[in-house]
């Protein structure tokens, strides 16, 4: 239990150092030296140290957003296994838990987002409302798959002790999908490049960051903090289906954990440096593939088992 | 069973004080009020001690010396007679304060009246035990809510809403009637023991015509085109009780009639979930659709009809397949959102109506920006949405929860009911993801932003008894959210009463289940705390101004630029085209000093689009064809019934 809330906190405050990763990439692939890899903590201690300049337009709700969404992501981090560890919190069917945990968060981004009675903020707003149906759905196919191979409806079942899933097992060819269909869901729900553009600069093309636009100071810190947790907390599930290895000496769960972490940092910023964001109309049809590959995957997983 | 009638008697003469006295506004809504509730609460007392003792109490009368009236209370009744009583009680509340019109008392006293008949003929429903005290019950029913949605019968609207409703009760009435019909024809009797007797495609045959019959009640797509008409034209307490309770007559109608035929045909279970994945994803596609936001939440009735049959149709399927977990998480879990949705969606109804009752509008569009005037209303509507989406840690989530568990069940079992468990669970999914599009979407454009017109500018709540019902019900949503375990026991009860061949149901694995919940629920209000007091710790002492929304560089932003409810749901119903086929307006803007031009776009519903042609169109064709059988000469009439007597004597 101690060991477990250490490796929780470990998260949450690590998490920002690992999406720093994704920003050397990109200044790697574009030739540039790029920020330094602490970047993101000068910026949240920047960010805390701020007042805020409100709307008039808004009401509490708008000051609840950040709160909630942040705690939504840091909630979910208490549910996931990392490094092999059981979580802080487990029980039966508490990956449904976490996906609607994740939901109420998004409720709140948005409800956040149309309390400025801004138009491009509504549009951003609209938009996070669309997309993560489709991952939703997707994410409750991948779940399927996991319920055929072990019966269980935990993250402790699938990534903690003995008997995790992962690639290198039975079931492996067919968990490729899952990885692929999962990275997909990563990019469309932690606003990633070709989905979204973390980094652009036109309120129009914006998902994400436009819905933001108008919070300042701590709320938008907590907003990046939040943002952070729930990237690390798509990128540990990745971490631990692609390199699921038990070696049996204390510590190295944690090394072959980090590694994992970093090679999916690593694929996001490559992926963003060099790939253009997808026409928004396009991106559902995207975001669908990783339905149609969670499907395809449980239904090869049917004849392998029987 | 006494307490019961006790009740009943209690409300009706809250109806009949009230249209004695309408004369006397203040007193007869008072009296109206006061009674109707003191009946509800002493009925909802009878309905909860019979769910938690698990006793089967029943009565019969004579009538006309032919027929008996028999009620029967066995859990399953009294979990539905729980619900309709707490939800009319809290309608009969709000009522006192939203029906105050001193120009037309009468018309108000005439809407307590048949609210009273109303609530009485529902209870009534759910406790007949024979085909004529059923049949008897059932059509007071239809009628009392008819004379409720033609209440505003100058508007033209209305009463083409309740033309609709009634020739659509009528209809369904007559496919239950058909059933009806089989069993008394194999049982020989009017009541209900010895159904179980049927012949297989007898009971394969009744079911399909019960599930239409009682599936145009409660909604289900596509016999639902009623629905969205009639609920709004309703007022807002009695849309919240056909919503939230008078729909559900009809889940109570089919999950009696598959206890009474005690065939556990897997077909059943397949048909009646497609039919929820169907009405669930269509029911919400539409309400996104939707600029009246009452008529918004009839379609996402619609929905949670939907939400309700995947976990009934679960459940069949668990019986099929004789796995008894499934069957019950499946049965629970339809019963638990039963009671979620009664409570949420009569929240939402009342929400609405203190919207619609102090700014004259119901379309969302012409609104905005009444969070900042209407703090309790905006707040009883922000929790009943966050329930509505099934999020923790609020009730509709505790609900859906239980039917995922059920689904996930289902997962284990091979071919058939594999693939209808993972149309079950994916159909939750994409629900409760357009769900939350549908709320936001409803909140953000009604309650936040900016007011749109002079109809949203400065309106402030009224009516202390109208924020009481909401208060109460917002309480009610939370607390079961946070705390399901005694709730969920008593949806646990009821299914005890459907005759599953189960002797008891083990309470242990279920208990694990609503604690689960709770911890979660915990998890989270601590954290959101936490976080809360984070945020104030930083703020301590910190510069804070308030200024005008960041406007990209534009400097001067008008409401009339905040994104409306038709742009934020474009793409998203657009994706469902084929079903939600979206008609646009847009004269093109032409020359070189162009006119002003307009944008108008409306989302249709295929079952109303398909049953004009499909349905309608062949009737009224037959029936002009046979306009001469109706000759206006009386004497051929009377000849029509000699001929008919003559006939029907030679099969006595």
């Amino acid at each position: 239990m101690f060991e477990s809330i250490v490796l929780w906190l470990a998260a949450v405050f690590t998490a920002p150092f690992f999406s720093a990763v994704i920003l050397k990439v990109k200044a790697f692939f574009g030739g540039k030296k790029g920020p330094p890899l602490l970047i993101n903590y000068y910026t949240l201690i920047k960010l805390f140290k701020k007042g805020s300049v409100y709307s008039v337009s808004t009401t509490p709700v708008f000051k609840m957003g950040p709160v909630v969404s942040c705690a939504a992501a840091l909630a979910a981090l208490l549910f996931l296994p990392l490094a092999g560890h059981m979580p802080v919190i487990s029980f039966n069917g508490d990956v449904i838990f976490v996906l609607y945990l994740l939901g109420l968060g998004r409720f709140f981004t948005i409800a956040a987002a149309m309390d400025t009675a801004s138009p491009f903020e509504g549009m951003g707003a609209a938009r996070e409302a669309f997309f993560p149906i489709i991952c939703e759905a997707a994410m409750f196919m991948i779940l399927i798959f996991f319920y055929r191979l072990t019966g269980e409806l935990s993250f402790a079942a699938y990534f903690s002790g003995t008997g995790t899933l992962g690639l290198w097992q039975i079931a492996g060819p067919s968990l490729l999908f899952i990885v692929i269909a999962f990275f997909i869901i990563l990019v469309t729900e932690t606003s990633r490049v070709p989905v979204d553009d973390p980094a652009t600069h036109l309120e129009l093309t914006m998902i994400h960051e436009v819905m933001v636009l108008d919070h300042s100071g701590p709320d938008f810190a907590l907003i990046e903090l939040g943002s952070f947790c729930k990237l690390f907390f798509y990128a540990a599930i990745l971490s631990g289906l692609i390199l699921p290895f038990e070696t049996g000496i204390p510590g190295a769960g944690i090394l072959v954990f980090i590694a994992g972490l970093v090679i999916v940092y690593l694929v996001v910023g490559i992926i963003e440096s060099t790939i253009a964001r997808y026409r928004m109309d396009k991106v559902p049809q995207f975001v669908l593939t990783s339905f149609a590959l969670a499907f395809f995957a449980t239904i090869i997983t049917l004849e392998l088992i029987q | 069973m006494s307490h019961f009638f006790a009740a009943i008697s209690l409300i009706l003469a809250g109806g009949l004080v009230s249209l004695v006295s309408a004369r006397h506004h203040l007193f007869s809504r008072a009296g109206a009020t006061l009674l109707i509730s003191a009946g509800c609460v002493w009925g909802l007392a009878a309905a909860v001690t019979t769910l938690m003792g698990s006793v089967t109490h029943s009565v019969s009368f004579q009538y006309l010396n032919l027929f008996f009236l028999a009620f029967e209370m066995d859990t399953l009744s009294a979990f539905f007679l729980a619900v309709i009583f707490l939800v009319c009680l809290m309608a009969a509340v709000y009522s006192f304060h939203y029906t105050q019109d001193a120009a037309a008392p009468v018309k108000t006293a005439v809407t307590a009246f048949f609210f009273s008949i109303l609530v009485v003929s529902m209870a009534l429903v759910v406790t007949a035990a024979n085909i004529i005290t059923f049949m008897l019950s059932w059509e007071i029913m239809s009628l009392s809510s008819f004379f409720l949605v033609i209440h505003d019968y100058r508007k033209k609207e209305n009463r083409y809403a309740g033309y609709l409703y009634f020739v659509f009760s009528h209809v369904g009435a007559m496919f239950i009637f058909a059933g009806f019909g089989i069993f008394y024809k194999y049982t020989g009797s009017f009541g209900f023991t010895d159904v179980h007797t049927l012949t297989e495609g007898a009971k394969i045959l009744a079911f399909v015509l019960f599930f239409i019959g009682f599936g145009s009640k409660a909604g289900v797509f596509p016999f639902h085109v009623w629905l969205p008409h009639a609920h709004p034209a309703a007022p807002s307490h009695i849309s919240a009780v056909m919503s939230g309770v008078m729909i559900k007559t009809g889940i109570y109608g089919i999950l009696r009639i598959y206890s009474l035929l005690e065939l556990p045909a897997p077909a059943f279970g397949y048909l009646v979930v497609t039919a929820g994945v169907v009405s669930g994803i269509l029911g919400v596609v539409y309400a996104l659709g939707q600029t009246d936001i009452k008529r918004l939440l009839a379609y996402s009735s619609v929905e949670n009809i939907g939400i309700i049959l995947i976990g009934m149709g679960l459940g069949m399927v668990g019986v099929a397949s004789r796995n008894p977990v499934m069957a019950v998480l499946g049965f629970s879990g339809a019963l638990f959102h039963v009671l979620n949705h009664a409570l949420f969606k009569s929240l939402l109804f009342m929400g609405a109506g203190m919207v619609v009752h102090q700014t004259g509008t119901r379309s969302m569009d012409a609104l905005g920006g009444l969070l900042k005037s209407m703090k309790i209303t905006g707040f009883a509507f922000i929790i009943g949405s966050l329930a509505i989406c099934g999020l923790p840690p609020f009730n509709g989530f505790a609900g859906e929860f239980v039917v995922y568990l059920g689904g996930f069940q289902g997962i284990a079992l091979d071919k058939i009911p594999f693939a209808v468990s993972v149309a079950a669970i994916i159909g939750l999914a994409v629900i409760g993801g357009l769900a939350l599009a549908c709320f936001t979407r409803v909140l953000g454009i009604v309650f936040q932003g900016e007011p749109r017109t002079e109809a949203a500018r400065n309106r402030t709540e009224s009516g202390t008894t109208m924020l009481w019902a909401m208060g109460g019900l917002g309480t009610a949503c939370v607390i079961i959210g946070v705390f399901p375990g005694w709730f969920f026991n008593l949806s646990l009860s009821a299914v005890s009463a459907l005759n599953l061949g189960y002797a008891r149901i083990p309470v242990a694995p279920f208990a694990q289940i609503t604690g689960h919940i709770t911890l979660g629920a915990f998890v989270i209000v601590l954290l959101v705390l936490g976080m809360a007091g984070l945020r104030s710790w930083f703020y301590r002492a910190k510069p804070i101004s308030r200024s005008g929304t960041w406007g990209c560089g534009f400097t001067r932003p008008t409401p009339k630029m905040q994104y409306t409810g038709a742009s934020y749901a474009f793409e998203m119903v657009r994706f469902f085209r084929p079903a939600a086929p979206i008609e646009e307006q847009h004269p093109p803007v032409a020359g070189r000093f162009p006119a002003s031009t307009r944008y108008e776009s409306r989302v249709h519903d295929i079952a109303e689009r398909c049953m004009a042609p499909g349905v309608i169109r062949p009737v009224q064709f037959l029936f002009d064809r046979l306009r001469w059988i109706q000759h206006g000469d009386i004497h051929l009439y009377i000849g029509y019934i000699l001929l008919a007597i003559v006939l029907l004597l030679f099969f006595i």
